[in-house]
């Protein structure tokens, strides 16, 4: 019988530190996941936590991960040759195609911004494939932006309109402050059949954000969520995650807004 | 194939089979209940008839047979994941029909539920045969034959006992056991046709994002102390919590355990960093309330609740979980039959 | 009127403030009695006393009004009530008819215990009746009081013995889903003798109090009670005119038979140590063992006493209170 509760062990390739507090690991491994998925990061004797991937390649994932817990305080102690263990990849994730050929819209709040990077980086390279993105990125202030390079890199993609803030600024900081929804307000966003958008962050500012875009009169069918919840197994039996008959570590983490809007907690 | 058997010829039956299973049944335990000079009427091992405590309802349900409280799922030495070893003997559990309709709700979540098994409820519940307690009196509090669940054709044995045991033995492996010991007889188990409490069920249609947010859950959030007795003592209750262990200073080794866990208890939803979902308790009765006679019908056709009323029995503010379902009924309506 | 107050006083009758008029105290050890005794105490006040009672803080009831020379009627009135509370109990009286042979020692009283409430760890009015049997009629002043737990609602600590419920908590570890309650809770309004070690709960066995508020949290039965009975004894608490203080633990984890048999044993040590002097031949035991010292009460409360493992002794006892007088010990 397959135990699905046994996790592989894998090998640190590289750790980029973001922030004090967020750290990117890069893993060699063999799983494939779709973009949106999560994994269950494992640490024998210490425990597991559910992390989304923040992008992968070829015989790699990367993972975004801030120390908040018992699991991510060992992990950040962890260097390049040392191992960690997974399981998964678990969830749906976002379904890319639908989204090809459209215009594409992404709102992200801080770490929300790695479950969906993956995306950005694949249009990012294959910007034919979509007719433009509108990317809205928020940070708490200016220590806390993560991924600053790619961001930079996305900013250079014509087909791209790249708005970064952050919540308040400081001495340094030059650029956008407030919070993304002002930002979306401004947008020449309407009503357009042929938009997709995507909102990952904490969960008010989901909330929030999402209503920005209904005020602007985007369709509920046309908005895409992203829920982070405390998954224990990953594999729809712990029942941590669920909310009303969804499970979403099976059915999500990414919901379109027609179902995550019944969603209630 | 049905016997009659005496008393001592049954204990002989049990004695024999207890050589080849693990008998599990409810037992009172003496002045160890909650309250000084009470007893508490649980799940344990038996070797004989006697120990059987069948006039009392069992204050905790038989699932801690199938899905243990505390579970490990792997130790661990220099980092390697080793699984426990595997105890082949076969389990024996005297249960009532709610129960056994109860174990039903189990498989749906551990084996139905996603695409994985849970493999380590799926190795205890391949081992068990159900020994079903006849009951046709019920308890307090009892309202299984709402929840449709006061009847199954899922047992291996039906007993009722009495001065002379009669027994309806379905299973062929265990009529070897049985068969000298006793005289043939006409003898099909008896299920309770009515309760002292009833429920209405409600019309899961007309649940909507309204019937959340209805003032009705206030009430509990004053009420409701998050203590999660009445997750622990249902039959149905099946989520859990990972914990992992070092036993020593220099960590070499350890364990990954799973234990019970339960959506009215503080931390179910909290994430690391310390969001949480439903910090106020009214939610978390709303919450356990839907997944127990709304969602999981939803999702599995059927609703959760078997109605063995435990949680009405332990509750220690006296919230009755059959008055809250009808209080949904009362807000949305009644199931259409 | 010629009354002798010595010989009314020891038939628990009293002189009170009013020139001619006596009051009645009735014992009801361990605090609970049939309502049937109610219809006497009513017959009693009505007929002799002043129609009202007085409820005592020892939990007894205090008939006033009477006239001294109803005395020997009203003794027979309460016969019914002597017979049911006193000897059916066990207590040898000589003659049923003549009231209370004495009334040194004071009622054994009780909190409600676990006929009814949920934090008793024992039946105090079984344990007081047990007590009373053992110990009355017996002219000597001393005071008893058993509570079911810690919280104390008797106010076993104001008296000279004290005797508090206590249970072992049995922890079956593999029982715990390591929900905090019982920790969280013990923290809160007990000792804190409970934390939380790998998903699991140490308990410090000097530290905890035998309470069994985390068998009453746990929700998953992870603690249970030992069904076998403990005590702890607190002694030589007292109000009064010239050192007011809080009874000190003097055993803990003993069991039933070891509290009587020291209850006894005490009175022994009473007659030894006695001021012969004292006031109208009275004098608290409080007193005796001040004057004696904790450690030759010591000996002779724990005289043939036979303690069980898991018992234990206070080595020195520091009283504490204050003293209205700053010299009470010295002579002028």
């Amino acid at each position: 019988m397959k135990n699905p509760y046994l996790p592989n062990k894998y090998m640190i390739l590289d750790v980029q530190h973001q922030t004090d507090i967020d750290y990117t690991f890069r893993v060699a491994c063999d799983i494939a996941p779709k973009n949106g998925q999560f994994v269950e990061l494992s640490i024998p004797k210490i425990g597991e936590a559910p992390i989304s991937i923040s992008d992968f390649g070829d015989g790699y994932i990367d993972m975004t991960i801030r120390r908040v817990g018992k699991v991510t305080d060992y992990l950040h102690n962890l260097r390049p040759g040392d191992h960690m263990y997974l399981r998964g990849p678990y969830g749906n994730g976002f379904p890319l195609d639908h989204y090809k050929g459209k215009r594409l819209v992404i709102a992200a709040g801080g770490t929300g911004l790695a479950p969906v990077k993956s995306i950005i980086n694949y249009f990012h390279q294959h910007s034919q494939e979509i007719q433009g993105l509108d990317l809205f990125i928020g940070f708490k202030s200016p220590k806390d932006i993560l991924f600053m390079d790619e961001i930079e890199n996305w900013m250079k993609n014509e087909r791209f309109n790249v708005v970064l803030t952050v919540d308040k600024g400081d001495e340094c900081w030059t650029g956008n402050v407030g919070l993304i929804t002002q930002y979306i307000s401004q947008e020449s966003i309407g009503k357009d059949e042929n938009l997709e958008v995507i909102i990952v962050g904490p969960p008010m500012m989901m909330k929030f954000t999402a209503l920005e875009f209904l005020k602007k009169e985007i369709l509920e069918n046309q908005i895409w969520v992203s829920f982070e919840r405390k998954m224990s197994c990953g594999i729809g039996k712990c029942g941590h995650c669920k909310i009303d008959e969804t499970y979403v570590c099976l059915e999500g983490p990414v919901f379109n807004y027609t179902k995550a809007k019944k969603l209630i907690d | 194939m049905s016997l009659k058997l005496s008393r001592e010829a049954f204990d002989d039956v049990l004695k024999d089979l207890g050589k080849e299973y693990k008998i599990y049944a409810p037992i009172r335990i003496k002045g160890e209940g909650r309250f000084s000079d009470t007893d508490v009427v649980r799940y344990g091992e038996v070797s004989g008839l006697d120990e059987i405590e069948i006039h009392e309802k069992a204050h905790f349900s038989p699932k801690e047979i199938l899905f243990p409280i505390t579970q490990t799922l792997f130790y661990f030495t220099e980092g390697e994941y080793q699984e426990p070893k595997y105890d082949e003997k076969k389990i024996i559990v005297f249960l009532r029909p709610c129960d056994i309709n109860g174990v039903t709700r189990l498989d749906q979540v551990f084996l139905e539920n996603g695409e994985d098994k849970d493999i380590y409820y799926e190795r205890l519940r391949e081992k068990v045969k159900f020994f079903m307690i006849e009951c046709i009196e019920g308890f307090d509090n009892c309202f299984c034959v709402s929840m449709d669940a006061n009847k199954t054709e899922k047992y291996a044995a039906a007993i009722r006992f009495g001065d002379d045991m009669l027994v309806e033995i379905k299973d062929e492996a265990l009529i070897n056991a049985f068969q000298e010991k006793g005289e043939f007889v006409n003898f099909e188990p008896t299920f309770i046709q009515e309760n002292l409490v009833n429920v209405k069920l409600p019309d899961i249609e007309q649940i909507t994002t309204e019937t959340f947010e209805d003032d009705m859950w206030k009430e509990y959030a004053q009420r409701c102390i998050a203590c999660g007795r009445c997750n622990f003592v249902c039959m149905t209750c099946s989520c859990w919590t990972m914990q992992d262990i070092a036993y020593d200073e220099n960590n070499s080794s350890g364990e990954r355990r799973r234990a019970w866990a339960g959506c009215h208890v503080d931390g179910f939803t909290d994430m690391a960093g310390g969001h949480g979902f439903r910090k106020n308790y009214g939610d978390r009765m709303r919450f356990k309330t839907m997944h127990k006679i709304n969602d999981f019908k939803k999702r599995n056709g059927y609703h959760m609740c078997v109605g063995c009323g435990r949680c009405d029995d332990v509750c220690p503010e006296y919230i009755s979980f059959s008055s809250c379902i009808n209080k949904v009924t009362k807000l949305v309506g009644e199931e259409r039959k | 009127m010629d009354i002798n107050t010595k010989k009314i006083k020891k038939n628990a009758y009293r002189v009170t403030k009013v020139r001619g008029k006596t009051a009645l105290r009735i014992r009801v050890p361990g605090g609970h009695l049939d309502v049937k005794y109610f219809d006497i105490i009513k017959e009693v006040a009505e007929k002799y006393g002043d129609g009202s009672v007085h409820m005592t803080i020892r939990q007894g009831f205090e008939l006033p009004g009477i006239d001294f020379d109803k005395i020997p009627e009203i003794n027979r009135m309460i016969a019914p009530i002597i017979q049911g509370l006193e000897l059916d109990y066990g207590v040898s009286i000589d003659d049923i008819e003549g009231g209370y042979p004495a009334a040194g020692t004071r009622n054994v009283s009780a909190c409600i215990g676990n006929n009814v409430c949920p934090f008793a760890n024992y039946n105090t009015t079984d344990l007081a009746i047990k007590i009373e049997k053992a110990i009355f009629p017996n002219d000597r002043h001393v005071k008893i009081a058993c509570t079911g737990c810690p919280n104390d609602c008797i106010k076993a600590h104001m008296q000279d013995f004290g005797i508090i419920g206590q249970v072992e908590p049995i922890y079956e570890a593999s029982r715990c889903v390591g929900c905090e309650a019982c920790v969280k809770n013990c923290k809160k309004r007990v000792t804190g003798a409970l934390r939380m070690e790998n998903y699991k709960v140490k308990r410090e066995e000097d530290r905890c109090l035998g309470c069994g508020e985390c068998i009453l949290k746990c929700p998953t039965g992870a603690w249970r009670r030992n069904p076998e009975k403990y005590y702890r004894v607190v002694i030589m608490g007292r109000t009064g005119k010239k050192n007011p203080r809080l009874a000190e633990t003097f055993l803990e984890w003993v069991d039933e038979e070891t509290i009587i048999k020291i209850i006894t044993n005490t009175y022994t040590f009473i007659e030894e140590y006695i001021d012969k002097e004292a006031p109208l031949g009275k004098e608290h035991i409080g007193y005796i063992v001040d004057r004696a010292g904790y450690h030759v009460f010591k000996e002779y409360a724990l005289k043939d006493v036979v303690l069980g493992p898991k018992a234990q002794v206070a080595n020195h006892i520091d009283f504490g209170g204050y003293k209205y007088e700053r010299n009470i010990y010295f002579t002028k």
